[in-house]
């Protein structure tokens, strides 16, 4: 079963969670960015391209405007793949792992995956990120030295930075799975 | 013993404090604006530069207005990234002793771990 309902980003944008069950032990949460605007991206080439033309006035040189034509090409081209993101996605397998993937606007998709053995929790933190305290929610990775201990903490969302209403459905969705695991133990 | 209230010595202080700063101004309006001539003729040749008159105040003013912003820089360079697991805990909260419960007694004071403080917050007591 799929459900999805609208949120909102931390800068105020309009999110989409997605959540889908699979099966009893495995979800699959995805949190949809608003696509690249057609306005924003008209009012960046415009911008560029008058700056470019009043350097072409004030030099005399066509360089200046051919110049600005593949910036804005080649800018966009990689702003689409490597910068604007598209869906985040979180894929909570009970007994394998959790599956963290995020999908580019050029459709590049970069996925980490890590076992549930590493995974000691998954938590809502609060951090100070560029002036403001954010809430994000996180991966807590276990220190196979020390059950207690903390190894690494692995940001989720990065890029949508959802508001904390819709991190608490994130985070009670990945608990409801993550309890399952104490309740049974495997037989390895 | 350590009250800011007004003493006699402090007193002595503010008024020495008040004639040395108006010395000190008096000072710096001469060098900046006698004539080097005049001073030559009273002795005085081994003064500095007029140019510094001009230049300390220069290279103040703009030593202070980068000092905000590298204030402002490095505050935000010392802020821990949102990965880094100082936003979680630190040596004092690791290595800190837990207390015996006690029947009836308040609980010890203790830094409670963020699992613990997100179940108590997010999930629904039943």
């Amino acid at each position: 079963a799929m459900e999805e309902r609208p949120y909102r980003s931390a800068s105020g944008a309009a999110l989409a969670l997605r959540r889908r069950q699979h099966s009893a032990s495995c979800r699959e949460l995805a949190v949809c960015c608003p696509r690249l605007q057609l306005r924003s991206l008209s009012a960046a080439t415009s911008a560029v391209w008058l700056a470019a033309y009043g350097l072409f006035v004030l030099s005399e040189n066509s360089v200046v405007l051919s110049a600005a034509i593949f910036i804005t090409l080649f800018g966009l081209i990689i702003y689409l793949h490597f910068v604007k993101i598209d869906q985040e996605s979180l894929l909570v397998i009970g007994s394998l792992g959790i599956q963290v993937t995020s999908s580019y606007a050029s459709g590049k998709e970069s996925t980490t995956f890590i076992e549930m053995s590493r995974v000691k929790d998954v938590v809502i933190n609060e951090a100070i990120h560029m002036q403001k305290v954010i809430y994000y929610l996180c991966i807590l990775l276990q220190d196979p030295g020390d059950p207690q201990g903390v190894s690494e903490v692995v940001p989720l969302f990065q890029s949508s930075k959802p508001r904390l209403d819709c991190l608490i459905e994130v985070y009670k969705s990945c608990q409801e799975i993550l309890a399952q695991r104490k309740t049974a133990p495997q037989s390895s | 013993e350590n009250s800011p209230a007004p003493l006699p010595e402090r007193a002595i202080y503010g008024f020495a404090l008040f004639l040395g700063s108006w010395f000190g101004f008096m000072l710096y309006l001469i060098w900046a604006y006698v004539p080097e001539t005049w001073l030559f003729s009273l002795g005085l040749t081994y003064w500095p530069q007029k140019y510094w008159a001009v230049a300390l105040p220069a290279y103040l003013l703009v030593a202070i207005g980068i000092g905000y912003i590298l204030l402002f820089g490095i505050n935000m360079m010392s802020t821990a990234p949102l990965n880094s697991t100082d936003t979680i805990t630190d040596n004092y909260a690791k290595k800190q002793q837990q207390k015996k419960f006690q029947e009836e007694a308040i609980p010890a004071l203790r830094d409670i771990p963020i699992s613990e403080v997100n179940r108590m917050f997010f999930l629904p007591e039943k």
